[in-house]
């Protein structure tokens, strides 16, 4: 198994000892090495969600999507972000500017800051603290500050509906997400990321018990709320509140909401395969030596990358296939389903570990 | 308060549907697509209905003679003048008998509503509408045909007059060759 | 049919009409029609229907002249579909309905001068300019009363509360299928009222019609409501052909009655699609109107049209059917009926929509009746109102079909009852399409077009409802007065009914299931 962790001791080595920086040179420019990685990592992973979004979708409407911008359409969405950028950034008359201007940023920070969390590969785990899964959940919940903030800054009625409906879904849907993660700690032992991966060396982690597949499901259906997609895209709500919260945003404005909602379901899936799937753990089954052996041989960084996308994949399905729900039928699948249910399974999984 | 059965009951069922509903859009995934690609296609698998209102041109025989007699029945029936006829009379120097000579037939596509009451109420035959349908131009100007002075010689692609590539109901021709 | 009026007099008029409703059962007022009749003066005639036995009757009164007002009693306690009706009426001639509690103006603007539809309406662009500023809007409705004297007195009443939180729904609204304003009230997100403002489509059709020959005046109708154009031309030219008497041949009325239905179908599906679209199943939206395709393709062979289709004229038809017409049909037929299992599969069946759906904006038969909501809409409150059966027109009298109706008067019944009615359309055109007889499919008229002296009103079933046109010659080649009923107008006016006390979200999935385009409510 290939280990990152090579690298960036080499870095770590290069600028410590061969140019003999002190240590704060050296963790500031390995900072801003990552966060150029970050950065670059995060753009590029929107462009193919984009693209993936829009021919996935395509095909499930018998249509073929984007198909004129270069060779079946590949550098559609090259134009769309040279279009986004090029466009006029405007606020509205009596749009509470400060909070208008805020909003954007907070959503990105929440999105850059749980898309740090993903591990890459063995040994590229960016941000591993030992209250992970904590911190995680703690980042992830400023978005929703983001979402607030603009419907209300906007100074636009429809703006101020879909904020209200953002707010109640996501702190909502957060419940049975750290649920969900609570029990997956539970299992693993420790909130670290990268421990969390570790422990599934044997197996992933919803083949270790029997009910750990039900959690997965249930974090597959709030996160898909969390990141407010179909069918739970309330807040969003085209038919209905015509854009939602960035109604009234233009250029980057509304394109930080556009890439954070891209990215916020790369994380959410990212955060599945993780914690459920192994993240960049291969398929190991227990006994057959060889077949483990031959997994091996493919590199971390593809089994993270196939998990994620795989589930990415699954979550564009079940959002071009249902209609969207009513803000009290959202409502009523959280707290009467979904978090009853999530108790319930952390209960049995508390059980199985203190019994197996 | 609900009851059990409305509580735990109709999860099963409601589970079901959705899957039925992701069990279609899985099918339809793998399916042929639909999407005719206009502009590609245009010379090629693109069907234009044979009787799709194009444009309005003068019918004409073997020697490009037109039949219009002047008589200015379509101006009269157009609901929004989108024809407008120029003539004058003309004495037959052999029979003496006035005749109205046709000047200027200025059609305006741009106008038209594609009624087709000027082809009713035309008793020569004289025009009809073609299914030529590219017909965009970059001035409004441009958009005035003079029917008379202009020899109309089929489409802007080959085989359009006569519908272009047949038509199968039920099947969407994505190709583009 | 050809009306027979029912004369009644200003004073005995409320009394009458009471009796009318009451004590014979006319409980459907099909449309009011608001007329300049000369030297009579300004009037309306009502044309009611008894819902049992299917009887239609019209109302003719004259409006009592006030000074320079013309004045006629409201019916709006009689029948509430009088509401948008009185007051299209007032906004076209002038009439002031007395206890009538909102007489603003319905399609036009509010600093509009002039009542268009009277003869004497001054129609130079001086008298009105083009306006370059906002519309006007109060926040009051006037009501106008006669006092003991018989003075005219306006009483001014509010539209809406201190603190009322009011989201205009439209002009520009994603799932407003259109223009449509709704001015909505609401309570957080519970809707309290709601408010349409129409005319922002309007083209003043009924106006233009009267300086047109016949033939011209065809040309508007396929751009009412664009997804049923066949049925409206078939209306505008039903009710030219009884004015004049032409005995159509039965292959015109075989394959109008074809062309009806395959128009149907398609309104139907789009109506399936936007359905969807407005609950965000954009997927099944697409699958709808990716099989919309082949039905616009089989008619368009014939047709040469896809929206506008100008096939029907007085007289017969553009053009006989295509040769391919009756292998395509077939074909189509054949092709759609499982398609419609998988609308079902992937939406009508579906978990969510039925939480979306069911009891969303209830309107039940007696207020349906009262609304005068039309179309599957009232048949899904088990309001028995196809006009194919109760008036049979063409061929419907002789094929057979069944009269959808179900009981959940809500918006998946409504849903359900368009799914319905695809399978009758289906059977319809499989029954007809291989016996189209041999004929003439025009029966060769005059070069120009005149209509004896009268007054008749053809009504067909449109996608969305009833569609009629009422007809008024005095001999010339161009109309007296034409008057369309959209099928929309009365929909929009039981939309404050339907929606009270409901969810911000239902309104949309409310008007989702309501078939309205506006195009044919504004004309």
């Amino acid at each position: 198994m290939y280990d990152f962790s090579i690298v960036t001791r080499w870095i770590d080595s290069l600028l410590r000892h061969t140019l003999n920086l002190g240590d704060f040179w050296s963790i500031l420019i390995e900072c801003i090495l990552v966060g150029i990685c970050i950065l670059t990592a995060y753009a590029l992973i929107a462009i193919v969600l984009i693209f993936m979004e829009r021919k996935v979708c395509a095909y499930f409407q018998c249509r073929l999507g984007p198909m004129r911008v270069g060779p079946w359409g590949i550098f559609q969405v090259f134009a769309d972000v040279l279009k986004m950028l090029i466009k006029e950034i405007f606020a509205v008359d009596k749009a509470d500017k400060m909070l208008y201007y805020i909003a954007p940023f907070l959503v990105i920070i929440a999105s850059v800051g749980t898309f740090s969390f993903l591990p890459w590969n063995k040994g590229a785990v960016v941000l591993d603290f030992n209250v992970g899964v904590f911190l995680l959940t703690a980042i992830s919940s400023i978005g929703i500050l983001g979402v607030f903030l603009a419907g209300w800054g906007s100074n636009n009625k429809y703006s101020v509906v879909s904020a209200m409906r953002g707010a109640v879904q996501m702190i909502s849907y957060e419940m049975s997400l750290c649920l969900c993660l609570i029990s997956a700690v539970v299992l693993t032992g420790t909130m670290q990321i990268g421990g969390i991966v570790e422990a599934q060396h044997g197996a992933w982690l919803i083949f270790q018990t029997p009910v750990t597949w039900l959690a997965f499901l249930v974090f597959l259906v709030a996160g898909n709320a969390e990141a407010n997609r179909g069918p739970f895209d309330l807040a969003e709500a085209e038919s209905e509140l015509t854009a939602g919260y960035h109604t009234e945003y233009s250029g980057m404005g509304f394109g930080f909401y556009y890439l954070a909602e891209y990215l916020n379901l790369f994380v959410i899936s990212g955060i599945a395969a993780t914690v459920f799937l192994g993240g960049w753990m291969p398929l190991h089954v227990a006994g057959l030596d060889g077949f483990n052996a031959v997994m091996d041989f493919i590199p971390g960084i593809i089994w993270f990358f196939v998990k994620t996308f795989a589930i990415v994949w699954i979550l564009m399905w079940i959002r071009w296939t249902f209609p969207r729900l009513r803000i009290d039928q959202i409502l009523k699948l959280e707290w009467k389903y979904l978090m009853p249910l999530m108790l319930v399974i952390l209960t049995l999984t508390t059980v199985w570990v203190a019994l197996v | 308060m609900e009851n059990n059965k409305s509580y735990f009951g109709e999860i099963g069922a409601a589970l079901k549907t959705l899957g039925t509903g992701l069990k279609v859009t899985m099918k339809e995934y793998f399916t042929p697509k639909t999407t005719e690609q206009y502009p590609e296609n245009r010379k090629t698998t693109l069907h234009v209905a044979k009787r799709h209102r194009g444009r309005l041109v003068f019918l004409r025989d073997e020697d490009e003679n037109y039949k219009c007699t002047a008589c200015t029945m379509c101006e009269k029936a157009c609901p929004n003048d989108t024809i407008k006829i120029v003539a004058h009379l003309e004495e037959n120097p052999e029979t003496g008998r006035k005749k109205k000579q046709l000047d200027d037939y200025q059609y305006d596509l741009g106008d038209c509503m594609f009624c087709q009451l000027c082809v009713n109420a035309c008793n020569f035959g004289a025009i009809e509408f073609v299914n030529d349908f590219e017909n965009s131009v970059f001035d409004r100007d441009k958009l005035v045909y003079h029917l008379d002075k202009e020899v109309y010689k089929g489409g802007s692609l080959p085989n359009l007059i006569e519908g272009g590539a047949p038509l199968t109901i039920g099947k969407f021709n994505t190709k583009t060759k | 049919m050809k009306l027979n009026n029912i004369e009644l007099q200003f004073d005995d008029f409320a009394t009458e009409m009471t009796k009318l409703k009451n004590e014979k059962h006319f409980d459907y007022l099909v449309t009011i029609i608001g007329e300049d009749f000369g030297e009579e003066g300004l009037g309306c005639i009502y044309i009611l229907e008894n819902t049992e036995s299917h009887e239609r009757c019209s109302v003719r009164t004259i409006a009592k002249q006030i000074g320079e007002e013309y004045v006629i009693p409201t019916t709006i306690n009689l029948w509430n579909a009088a509401n948008l009706l009185e007051r299209e009426v007032f906004d076209f001639l002038g009439i002031k309905f007395l206890g009538h509690p909102d007489m603003r103006r319905l399609f036009m603007r509010n600093d509009f001068k002039g009542y268009p539809l009277r003869k004497d309406f001054d129609a130079s662009p001086e008298a009105n300019m083009f306006p370059t500023t906002d519309e006007p809007e109060s926040d009051f409705t006037t009501e106008w009363n006669l006092d003991k004297q018989g003075n005219l007195v306006a009483t001014q009443h509010r539209m809406f509360d201190e603190d009322d939180f009011i989201v205009n729904l439209g002009p520009n609204h994603p799932s407003m299928h259109g223009v449509l304003r709704l001015q909505t009230v609401l309570n957080g997100e519970t809707v309290k009222h709601i408010y349409p403002h129409l005319g922002y489509i309007h083209r003043g059709m009924e106006k233009m019609c009267e300086s047109m020959t016949y033939p011209q005046t065809l040309a508007f109708t396929d751009r009412l409501n664009y997804l049923c154009a066949m049925m409206h031309r078939h209306a505008l030219v039903g009710v030219i052909e009884e004015g004049m008497g032409i005995e159509l041949s039965d292959r015109i009325q075989y394959i109008r009655t074809i062309m009806d239905e395959l128009q149907r179908i398609d309104n139907h599906l789009l109506f399936l699609g936007t359905c969807a679209q407005d609950l965000s199943a954009l997927t099944a939206f697409l699958y709808c109107m990716r099989d919309r395709e082949h039905v616009l393709n089989v008619m368009e062979e014939t047709t040469g049209g896809r929206l506008i289709q100008n096939y029907y004229r007085i007289g017969g038809l553009q053009d006989d059917i295509d040769p391919n017409f009756v292998q395509n049909v077939k074909t189509l037929c054949k092709y759609l009926r499982p398609m419609v299992q998988e609308y079902l599969d992937v939406f009508g069946d579906n978990v969510i929509t039925h939480q979306r759906l069911e009891g969303v904006g209830p309107m039940n038969l007696e207020d349906c009746i009262n609304y005068a909501v039309t179309g599957p809409a009232g048949r899904a409150a088990g309001w028995h109102n196809d006009v194919r059966k109760n008036h049979p027109y063409a061929m419907y009298g002789k094929v057979d079909f069944e009269e959808v109706t179900m009981t959940g008067a809500d918006s998946m019944a409504r849903y359900m009852v368009h799914i319905k009615e695809l399978y009758q359309s289906l059977n319809i055109i499989e029954q007809l399409i291989d016996n189209i007889p041999e004929g003439e499919f025009y029966i060769k008229q005059k070069p120009i077009i005149k209509v004896p002296e009268g007054q008749w009103f053809f009504s067909v079933e449109g996608g969305a409802g009833e569609f009629g046109v009422y007809l008024d010659s005095r001999g010339d080649k161009s109309p007296y007065r034409l008057k369309m009923r959209p099928m929309g107008l009365t929909l929009t006016g039981a939309f404050d009914k339907m929606l009270k006390g409901q969810k911000l979200a239902d309104l949309v999935a409310t008007g989702a299931a309501i078939d309205f385009v506006i195009p044919d409510i504004d004309r």
